[in-house]
C-alpha cells in the first residue's frame, strides 16, 4: 500500500459518488426508467400531465451511451492530438450532454405525441427549461466516469489494457443500474405517490394515479428534482460510491498478487456486514412504523 | 398549419431498401476508397448504416408492438450483441478464404440465419409465441449487422479484417458502435410509444439517431482515417441529424394532440 494508490482509490470513490447522485437526479428529472412506466399510465388513465417523460431505454443503456460518447471524444484527444486528460474529459462530457439533449428531446415529443388521443399536449416551455438540467446532470455523470476511466488507463500503473470507450460503457452500465435499483425507489414510490400510507404497496388499482399538483399550481419536473435531490440523490451516490471505493479499498491495502486471500476474505465480509446491517434495518423499520392499517393477512397468492 | 405529409411503407420494400442500400453503398465506399487510394469516401459508409438501420428500426417496432413495452431496449441490445458477433464472423471467414469482398454477404447471410434460430428459439423453447418472431429477428439481426458493418467500414475505410480489428476493435469504438447502433434501433420506437405511434414518425426518428450516431462516429474516425475525411463525415452527418430532427419535430407536431408554447393542463383534465 502506498499513499498514491491510496489517493487515487479515495478521489474514484469521490468521483463516484458525485456520478452516482447526478446519475440518479438526471433520470428522476426526465421520470427516466422505472417510475416512467407510471408517467406514462397517467395520461391513459385520464390524467394528463406536465411532467418530462424521456424514455431512453433504461438506464443502464442510456448512461453507457453518454458515458460511451464522453470516453470517445477524451479518447481521441488524448491518443489524436495528447491533450490534458483534465480537458479531453470536459470536452467528452459536453459532447454526451449535447447527445442527451438530443435524444431527450426527441423522447418527450415521441412519448406525448404517440398519446394523442389521451389528450396529452406537448409543451414546449417544459422542453426548454427541463432539458438544459437534464444535460446538465448528464454532463457531470459523464464527466465523473470519463475522469475514472482515465485514471485507471493513464494514471494507475500498471495501465488497465482497455481503451477508455470500453471502460466508459461498462461504468456507465453500472452507474445506471445501481441508479436505477437505489435512486429510482425514492422518486417512483415517495414523489409520485406521496398521500399512500406506509407499507400499502402499489396496489394495481393506483397504478397511473400519480401525484399531478404541486404546493402552488402544477407539478413539474424541476419539482422532482428539488425533492430526489434530498434523499434519493445522495442514496445512489453512496451506493455507487462505495462499490467503488470498498472494491478499490481492498485491493489497495492488500496486494491483489501476493495477498489475494486477504483480500477476497475481505470482500466477503463487506458482503456478510452489508447483508445483515439490511436485515437490521428491515427489521427495525418493521418495528417502528408497520403494520399498515389496512393489512389483513397475508394473501394466498 | 400546412399539413405534413407522411409515408407507409412495407416491412418487404424496407427490407429490400435495407438489404440493397447497406450493400451497395458498403462496396460503394470500399471501392471509392480504394480507387482514388484514399479515405474521403468513407463517410458514404455512415450512409449506407442509414439504410440498415430504416429496416432494423421498423423491424423492432413490429416485434415490440405485441405489447413488449420494456423489452423494447432488450430486443435492440439482443440484435446489436448479435450484429457484432456476426461482424467479426463473416470478414474473418471471408478473409480466411481469400475472398475479402464476399465478406458483407456472407455476414448478411450469417446474421440473418442467426437471428431466425434465435427467434425460433425464442418461440419453441421459451414460448414467447409471437407470430412474427422469426421474421423480425431475421430482420434486425440482419439490419443491426449491416449497420455494424458498414460504421466499421466507415471507421477503417476498407474490408480488410485486420484492419478492422485494428481499427474499431482495439481502439475500444466498437463500444460506441454497440450503444449508439443498438440505440438507433430501439430508440425510435422506445421514444414513440404509445397507442398513437406512427410508423413515418418512428422511422425518422430512426434516421434522426442514425445522423447522430454519423456525428459521433465521424469524431471517431478523426484518429482512425485522418482529419479531413472524417470532417466529411462529421459535418454530412449533422446536416443529416438537423434535417431528420425538424422533420421529426413537423411529425410531432402533426400527430400530438396540442403542441403549445406554455400553459396550464387541458381543459378536460383540471
Amino acid at each position: 500500500m502506498d499513499a498514491f494508490g491510496m489517493g487515487i482509490c479515495a478521489a474514484a470513490g469521490a468521483l463516484a459518488f458525485v456520478a452516482g447522485a447526478s446519475e440518479d437526479i438526471d433520470s428522476d428529472i426526465g421520470s427516466q426508467s422505472n417510475p416512467n412506466s407510471q408517467v406514462q399510465l397517467a395520461a391513459q388513465v385520464g390524467n394528463p400531465h406536465r411532467i418530462y417523460n424521456k424514455a431512453i431505454a433504461g438506464e443502464p443503456p442510456s448512461n453507457a451511451l453518454w458515458c460511451a460518447v464522453a470516453c470517445l471524444m477524451a479518447y481521441v484527444l488524448i491518443e489524436g492530438y495528447h491533450m490534458p486528460l483534465l480537458f479531453a474529459a470536459v470536452a467528452g462530457a459536453s459532447l454526451a450532454a449535447l447527445f442527451d439533449g438530443v435524444m431527450s428531446i426527441s423522447a418527450y415529443l415521441g412519448r406525448s405525441a404517440s398519446q394523442a388521443r389521451f389528450n396529452q399536449w406537448i409543451y414546449l416551455d417544459i422542453i426548454r427549461y427541463t432539458t438544459p438540467s437534464i444535460m446538465a446532470h448528464v454532463w457531470i455523470t459523464s464527466f465523473c466516469i470519463t475522469l475514472i476511466a482515465i485514471i485507471q488507463v493513464y494514471v494507475l500503473t500498471p495501465h488497465h489494457p482497455f481503451p477508455i470507450p470500453v471502460i466508459g460503457l461498462i461504468w456507465g452500465i453500472t452507474v445506471g443500474a445501481i441508479g436505477s435499483s437505489v435512486g429510482d425507489i425514492h422518486y417512483g414510490g415517495e414523489r409520485e405517490f406521496q398521500w399512500r400510507l406506509f407499507g400499502q404497496g402499489l396496489n394495481t388499482m393506483l397504478s397511473g394515479q400519480i401525484v399531478r399538483k404541486a404546493e402552488a399550481g402544477l407539478r413539474n419536473s424541476i419539482d422532482n428534482a428539488w425533492f430526489c435531490a434530498k434523499f434519493g440523490g445522495p442514496c445512489t451516490g453512496l451506493g455507487f460510491g462505495l462499490t467503488v471505493f470498498l472494491d478499490n479499498w481492498r485491493t489497495t491495502v492488500f496486494d491483489p498478487v501476493t495477498q489475494a486471500t486477504y483480500a477476497i476474505a475481505m470482500g466477503c465480509f463487506f458482503v456478510l456486514a452489508m447483508n445483515l446491517y439490511n436485515l437490521y434495518m428491515e427489521i427495525s423499520a418493521r418495528k417502528k412504523y408497520g403494520p399498515y392499517p389496512g393489512y389483513k393477512g397475508d394473501i394466498a397468492a | 398549419m400546412d399539413q405534413l405529409k407522411g409515408f407507409k411503407l412495407e416491412p418487404k420494400q424496407l427490407r429490400m431498401y435495407g438489404i440493397i442500400g447497406s450493400v451497395v453503398g458498403i462496396y460503394l465506399t470500399v471501392g471509392l476508397n480504394a480507387m482514388t487510394g484514399t479515405k474521403v469516401f468513407s463517410f458514404i459508409g455512415c450512409i449506407a448504416a442509414l439504410f440498415a438501420v430504416l429496416w432494423g428500426a421498423n423491424s423492432i417496432r413490429r416485434i415490440c408492438s405485441y405489447g413488449l413495452g420494456t423489452g423494447v431496449p432488450a430486443m435492440g441490445m439482443l440484435c446489436t450483441g448479435m450484429a457484432c458477433v456476426a461482424a467479426v464472423f463473416g470478414l474473418n471467414i471471408a478473409g480466411r478464404f481469400g475472398f475479402e469482398i464476399a465478406g458483407p454477404i456472407i455476414t448478411l447471410v450469417y446474421a440473418m440465419v442467426f437471428g431466425y434460430v434465435v427467434g425460433t428459439l425464442c418461440n419453441k423453447v421459451m414460448k414467447f409465441n409471437i407470430p412474427i418472431m422469426e421474421e423480425g429477428l431475421m430482420d434486425g439481426s440482419g439490419a443491426c449487422t449491416m449497420a455494424v458493418l458498414a460504421w466499421s467500414v466507415s471507421l477503417s475505410g476498407s474490408l480488410s479484417y485486420n484492419e478492422i480489428i485494428a481499427t474499431v476493435y482495439n481502439t475500444g469504438f466498437l463500444a460506441v458502435i454497440f450503444i449508439l447502433g443498438g440505440m438507433a434501433l430501439f430508440h425510435p420506437f422506445n421514444a414513440n410509444l404509445g397507442p398513437d405511434e406512427k410508423q413515418d414518425r418512428t422511422l425518422i426518428d430512426g434516421m434522426m439517431v442514425g445522423g447522430l450516431a454519423m456525428f459521433g462516429l465521424g469524431i471517431c474516425s478523426i484518429v482512425t482515417i485522418g482529419f479531413a475525411p472524417a470532417m466529411l463525415t462529421i459535418v454530412v452527418g449533422f446536416a443529416l441529424w438537423y434535417y431528420f430532427f425538424v422533420w421529426y419535430f413537423r411529425l410531432a407536431k402533426r400527430d400530438a394532440a396540442a403542441v403549445v408554447g406554455t400553459g396550464l393542463l387541458p381543459p378536460s383534465a383540471l
